[in-house]
């Protein structure tokens, strides 16, 4: 979770800005096992609430998916 | 399954341009494309929604090294709103509807390009986040609203 220091958060807005969209990329994009999204190849879902609802229901709930 | 990167980002933009797909990058990874410094797992897509652009993507998506059924790709071009694919070269999320934007038209028309990557505004990111309600997303929003301060501030500069 990153800094909740406004000042600390525009200090790194400001790095960010002096690297290059290659290196920005480079550091942007993870992959950890999510227990449960992670275990299906292929997921369709009529409408986002469908999808909303699923997500609740189906999720650990640490995962940050379900609405508030 | 390798995390999604730049050369993987060039292409997905190449292929979708030569299929000529009418889409929008947004979420989490758009605003990165916008410069924010964040994490994330999926390159979510925002699509217009006909059948012609899903049959679009898909061809695009099978060029990537998507493995999709008929029944799958029968999914896509029919635009279900969310579409979460975990069977190619990176994880993507297709969104024909995302929470808080009326039209693709609208969030075209507000669209920024990033090196030939078209990306929703910020404005429009900001916005399906908050009709989403999810806590992951209570939890970066704070953060994402002072960086399209501080993003704004810099347009203005230039």
């Amino acid at each position: 979770m990153a800094d909740s220091n406004p000042k600390v958060w525009l200090e790194e807005f400001e790095a960010a800005a002096r690297r290059p969209l290659e290196v920005r990329l480079r550091y942007a994009f993870i992959k950890t096992y999510k227990p449960v999204m992670d275990d299906a190849r292929f997921r369709s879902f009529d409408s986002m609430a469908d999808y909303r609802r699923w997500c609740e229901e189906n999720l650990p709930r640490w995962l940050g998916y379900a609405r508030v | 399954m390798r995390a999604f990167d730049y050369r993987q980002a060039e292409e997905i933009k190449d292929a979708l341009k030569r299929h000529g797909v009418r889409y929008l990058f947004i979420g989490k990874s758009g605003a990165m494309l916008l410069g924010f410094p964040d994490t994330t797992q999926a390159v979510e897509i925002f699509a217009d929604c006909d059948e012609e652009n899903g049959r679009a993507l898909v061809a695009a998506l099978l060029e990537l090294g998507f493995g999709l059924t008929s029944e799958e790709a029968a999914e896509i071009e029919r635009g279900k709103d969310f579409v979460q694919l975990k069977n190619g070269p990176f994880d993507v999320d297709l969104v024909f509807a995302p929470d808080g934007i009326e039209r693709f038209a609208d969030a075209w028309s507000r669209h920024i390009d990033v090196e030939g990557f078209p990306v929703c505004h910020l404005d429009d990111i900001i916005a399906s986040k908050e009709a989403a309600h999810r806590e992951k997303d209570r939890e970066s929003l704070p953060r994402l609203r002072a960086f399209r301060d501080y993003w704004k501030k810099q347009d203005q500069r230039r």
